[in-house]
């Protein structure tokens, strides 16, 4: 088990290790002069004043240095300052990553209780009309676009019904960016535990159990159910992945003030700095998370090898 | 299905004789699945939207009409108009061009790179083998999204950016499919054979080892198509793909947010659209899968 | 309370007629053109009784860049930093200029020295008195070489800045600079305290001290900005009623780009003002008893195309004239406005000396194809090899609607453009930027600028510009001219000579006015908000009925 835990978190430090190297040449990818597209912002910035930041920067000597330098400031916690407004990156973004994380886990409740509760039902009545009408749901939402799906609630409860606000980052307006992002993934997790109940279904335990004449609702419950949500645990850490990256969309539908959100006004502005730190921390988290949640999977699950 | 011993030239598992009867089979067992019936209409009513656009719009996709802005449905605008008065039915049908090209170009990226990368980190192992495929995991480790905007960052937004974009993000998928089958055909005696005959790298990797991997690559392929689909309108929703007056799908919603009280046609029909060509490539792929792998079959 | 500038017909001739009289430059009193509005008494009985204190949320499109106003001139940020700073002088309703932090000012009759006597026990934000150190302090930050300032041309070519006593402060100029008195009156010349220098890089972004009505809390970058009034604040020249402390506790400056976002926000009570509701729910926005549109009349704003004229084809000036008559802007505006904005006929604004339609039409353009297919025939552009150029301009305002409009009314000649679309900033820095390489695509762009003064065209044109764009010896002339010239007469004459020139060489193509926030909509429960001449939002006098 420790050996385990002690492999998933180097292979994490390895993904977080080569996302570093991704960002420092991301800047080098950038077609014409980064330091020009991004300064020449600040309006009456002259040609010399352009050498010195890129002499700052550290642009002007060759990668290998400008990534050790890069590192050694992200080590120190220096994530640079954004390039309009000259506030700390790394400061920016920890003020918005609760927004962002607060959103994920929401919807990955939502997307657990909705997805999971329609996954088991359909196949606890397979190949009747229950399933049938789940599954079709299931396919349609895998096909709605979040946007959109976002843009259709917030029309029904915000503007129609006026229930809901319509934006905002208070905790009253986290429902439908919620909704909308958890019943998007739900689609797909109910697809994934129907699957894995069948596989439960089939399993002799579970005919001993009814040969043993334990009420279905025990069987259910304490068997199937249990077990089928091995496979629902294993995959949370996958979808809380998705829901990082849906989150990006998400935010921007609802103005919901997260990194998502802070990410696409950074690539209007060409903020590159900006960029680059929303990339390390959106690596950071997601990989940090799907560690925890892989380690309760291990721990929780009494079957798995540590290989 | 090891190959007869006897042949100096030891052959694959391929597609030969039988290969007739296996396509009938296919099709038939994919045409008994109602899913992937309707999945194979949708995907083919896209593709002909797309190929007689010019023909099937009733008014130009790009003509303002003043004075006409923003009409609901009606017997001569069946979708209504936009906030230019433009056809709205005429953009939709346009934009399936786009969407098409969307879906065909990313998927062609990130299946070839994808499939390369496999071949050659599962064929040359090492370190080559090592980078290649660690990568991967870091790529797959985060998001379609996160790549997308990433490489947008860097090319800056426009349509065929996106579509590069969305393409880098899927490499991960192919590149592991084709690794693991890969090192599976590695070890088999009819390649090892093949090896010690000295038959030429490349000329193994695919004659043998690319017909292995073609029923999954094919549902994965489709799969992608709408991944990439929903990816690029998703981009261009938020700015970052398709630029005015392009009528792809995404960028018409994003227009029509403002419109979104007065005018929900606007947001609906474009959002329709994305929603049944996503649906028509999950339902083909879904079939696709059942009829080209039945032990999967549920 | 919503007399002055804010007039709310959408459709009313008496806006339009206050445009006429102010282009002739004839003091008028404002509130003559404007009225109360029927509604506003109306909708007085519905509310409750105003209250003080409380909190107002102002929404807007965007962000301020910085709060640090020699960093920036974008209406989003000195809308914000006009809220946390003073100006020496204040333009009063007809914008006539009138004493504010300064009780008095002198000009020299040669024009070389402005002298300003400053109102006593003023006290700036952090405590410290205000005087003539901090004015001293704000000019030469502003006209330093060491500091990045934006405003730089603005504050014209002054030699020294001393300090006779502290509350006596006396500017001296290498030429007459007419223009400087408005200028202390602008927001650009906001009086930053000189404590404001040990803040260092914090300044303008996280802390900011002048002596305005209201003190910085929290900036939160791309979210909202919050201000808490400031008890100390005493009004002298602002064009409002209340003579102290703003009524309100709190006002919150919060950024919702998408305007059907901003109205339902508005709807459901979660915001107290928006900046630029959907313009195609201004009609039921008007029906609506709880919402009330405001909409500022003398903006000083001019929206126009400008081009990349260090390559080709744009250095050609019949390029320059082809895109100029290629373009409809009365259809654009149809399509796009309405009767909420108006075409442009001047590069100076509605309002502002020299601005003469008649006149500027005379040497423009009028939308005609055929001439422009000519001229970019002559060009060796045709149906088979069709101008390819981008067309940039700011995000917000329906602008990405009308580049669309023009856009497609471009195609018809032959000129492909594509659109790029990006924040005002960016758009500043992009376009200076194109200006000053030499190779690349060919660009324009719809840009808007605001001004009380033809000193505009100065800043915008006089080399090398506000964007190193069009420059030659004899536009340099011209606009010197308008700059030291001080007959007012004379000073007209020079002005229309200047707008001549960029009009017929098609340097700066007018096209509309207003084009940026400059419609405001509010909840009927505030009270006394008020747009101050070239549409400077004043929440002093607002209070909040329960």
């Amino acid at each position: 088990m420790t050996r385990y835990i002690l492999k998933r978190i180097l292979s994490g430090i390895f993904t977080i290790w080569v996302t570093t190297i991704a960002v420092t040449l991301l800047i080098h990818l950038v077609p014409g002069d980064p330091v020009q597209i991004m300064y020449a912002q600040s309006q009456s910035t002259t040609p010399e004043q352009l050498e010195q930041i890129r002499h700052q920067l550290g642009l002007d000597r060759p990668i290998y240095e400008q990534y050790l330098m890069y590192m050694s400031r992200l080590l120190q916690g220096d994530f640079g300052t954004t390039i309009r407004g000259r506030q700390p990156v790394l400061e920016l973004l920890l003020g918005r990553l609760p927004n962002t994380l607060l959103l994920a886990f929401a919807s990955l409740v939502i997307t657990i209780l909705v997805g999971v509760t329609a996954g088991f039902f359909a196949a606890h009545k397979r190949g009747t009309w229950v399933d049938t009408t789940l599954m079709t749901g299931a396919i349609l939402g895998i096909s709605i676009p979040s946007f959109w799906l976002g843009l259709m609630l917030m029309y029904i409860f915000s503007l129609r019904l006026g229930w809901l606000p319509v934006s905002g980052t208070d905790l009253k307006n986290l429902i439908l960016p919620a909704m909308t992002l958890g019943l998007a993934n739900a689609a797909a997790v109910s697809r994934l535990t129907r699957s894995s109940m069948l596989d439960v279904f089939t399993q002799d335990y579970i005919r001993t159990a009814r040969a043993k004449g334990l009420a279905e609702r025990m069987v259910l419950l304490r068997h199937a159910f249990r077990n089928g949500m091995v496979n629902v645990v294993n995959m949370l850490g996958l979808q809380f992945t998705y829901m990082m990256g849906g989150a990006i969309v998400v935010e921007n539908v609802f103005a919901w003030n997260g990194i998502g959100r802070l990410a696409i006004q950074s690539i209007f502005q060409r903020d590159y700095p900006t960029i680059q730190g929303f990339i390390l921390i959106f690596a950071a988290v997601v990989v940090t998370v799907s560690i925890i949640l892989d380690i309760l999977y291990a721990w929780i699950d009494p079957r798995i090898t540590y290989s | 299905m090891v190959p007869p011993a006897t042949t100096a030239q030891p052959t694959a598992p391929s597609l030969t004789q039988t290969s007739l009867n296996k396509a009938r089979r296919f099709f038939s067992a994919l045409l008994r699945n109602p899913g992937s019936r309707i999945g194979l209409f949708l995907c083919l009513v896209l593709v002909f939207t797309a190929l007689f656009a010019p023909l099937l719009a009733p008014h130009s996709p790009t003509e303002l009409g003043v004075g006409r802005a923003l009409t609901p449905p009606n017997a001569e605008f069946w979708f209504g108009t936009d906030e230019f008065g433009r056809d709205l039915l005429s953009r939709v049908i346009y934009g399936s061009r786009l969407t098409l090209k969307v879906g065909l170009i990313a998927v062609g990226i990130s299946m070839t790179v994808g499939v390369l990368v496999g071949l050659v980190a599962g064929y040359a192992g090492g370190w080559l083998e090592a980078i290649l495929m660690r990568t991967v995991d870091v790529l797959f480790s985060f998001t379609e999204t996160l790549i997308a905007l990433a490489a947008v960052a860097v090319l800056g937004p426009s349509l065929t950016n996106a579509m590069i974009a969305v393409g880098i993000s899927s490499i991960p998928y192919y590149a592991r499919i084709t690794y693991g089958a890969v090192l599976v055909e590695k070890n088999k005696e009819y390649f090892k054979a093949a090896q010690a005959l000295g038959a030429q790298h490349g000329r193994l990797l695919f004659r043998h080892i690319l017909p292995n991997i073609l029923s999954p690559i094919i549902v994965i392929a489709t799969v992608g198509v709408s991944i990439a689909v929903l990816s690029a309108s998703a981009l261009s929703f938020l700015g970052l793909g398709a630029q005015p007056p392009s009528p792809e799908w995404g960028a018409i919603l994003a227009a029509g947010r403002d419109y979104f009280k007065t005018a929900p046609w606007i947001t609906t029909f474009p959002g329709v659209a994305i929603a049944l060509t996503v649906l028509g490539f999950n339902l083909l792929g879904d079939g696709l899968r059942e009829a080209l792998d039945p032990q999967q079959r549920q | 309370m919503r007399r002055s500038s804010t007039p709310r017909f959408l459709s009313a001739p008496l806006k339009q007629l206050c445009f006429g009289l102010l282009a002739a430059a004839i003091p008028l009193s404002l509130a003559a053109c404007s009225g109360e509005s029927p509604k506003a008494s109306d909708s007085g009985a519905s509310t409750g009784t105003p209250q003080e204190g409380g909190s107002l949320v102002w929404a807007r499109y965007g962000d301020a860049d910085s709060l640090d106003p020699h960093r920036t001139t974008t209406t989003l940020s000195w809308q914000v930093f006009d809220q946390i700073y003073d100006t020496l002088l204040a333009f009063d309703d007809n914008g006539e200029v009138v004493p504010n932090l300064a009780e008095e000012w002198t000009v020299s009759e040669d024009g070389l020295e402005a002298t300003f006597v400053l109102n006593p026990d003023i006290v700036c934000h952090d405590g410290t008195p205000f005087d003539a150190n901090d004015v001293k302090y704000t000019a030469e930050r502003a006209i330093s070489e060491d500091n990045p300032s934006v405003t730089k041309g603005a504050w014209g070519p002054i030699e020294t800045v001393e300090v006779v006593d502290p509350q006596t402060v006396k500017f001296q100029f290498s030429q007459p600079f007419g223009a400087f008195v408005s200028f202390m009156a602008d927001p650009f010349s906001s009086q930053i305290c000189d404590s404001a220098a040990e803040l260092g890089d914090a300044f303008g972004v996280s802390e900011a001290i002048g002596t305005g009505p209201w003190k910085l809390v929290s900036w939160t970058k791309g979210d909202e900005i919050v201000l808490e009034k400031n008890a100390d604040y005493q009004n002298f020249g602002r064009p409002i009623s209340n003579p102290g402390a703003p009524y309100l506790d709190q006002l919150v400056i919060k950024q919702i780009p998408e305007p059907q976002t901003r109205l339902a926000g508005l709807e459901t009570g979660e915001l107290h003002v928006i900046a630029e509701p959907p313009l195609e729910e201004l009609d039921a926005i008007e029906s609506d008893h709880s919402l009330e549109n405001y909409i500022a009349t003398k903006t000083g704003q001019n929206v126009f195309f400008e081009f990349t004229v260090s390559r080709p084809p744009f250095d050609d000036k019949r390029a320059r004239q082809a895109v100029a008559y290629a373009v409809d802007p009365e259809q654009a505006i149809d399509i796009v406005f309405g009767d909420v904005v108006k075409r442009e006929r001047c590069p100076v604004a509605r309002g502002v000396m020299g601005n003469d339609q008649d006149f500027c039409a005379q040497h423009g353009y009028d939308y005609d194809p055929e001439k422009a297919q000519e001229l970019l025939a002559e060009l060796g552009y045709g149906p088979d090899q069709p101008l390819e150029v981008t067309l940039m301009t700011w995000v917000g305002g329906n602008r990405e609607k009308m580049v669309q409009v023009f856009q497609n009314q471009l195609a018809q000649v032959g000129i492909q453009a594509d659109i790029e679309t990006m924040d005002i900033g960016t758009l500043n820095a992009r376009v200076k930027q194109e200006n000053e390489t030499k190779t690349g695509e060919s660009t324009f762009d719809m840009m808007g600028w605001a001004w009380y003064d033809p000193d505009i065209l100065h800043q915008l044109w006089a080399s090398p510009g506000a964007y190193s764009g069009y420059q030659s010896p004899e536009l340099d002339a011209l606009l010197e001219k308008t700059r030291t010239t001080v007959n007012s007469d004379e000073r007209l004459e020079a002005v229309k000579e200047a707008e001549k020139y960029l009009l017929e060489n098609a340097v700066h193509v007018p096209l509309y006015t207003p084009g940026w926030l400059w419609i405001y909509t509010a909840r009927d429960e505030v009270n006394g908000f008020k747009i101050g001449p070239f549409d400077r939002p004043l929440f002093n006098d607002v209070k909040l009925s329960s």
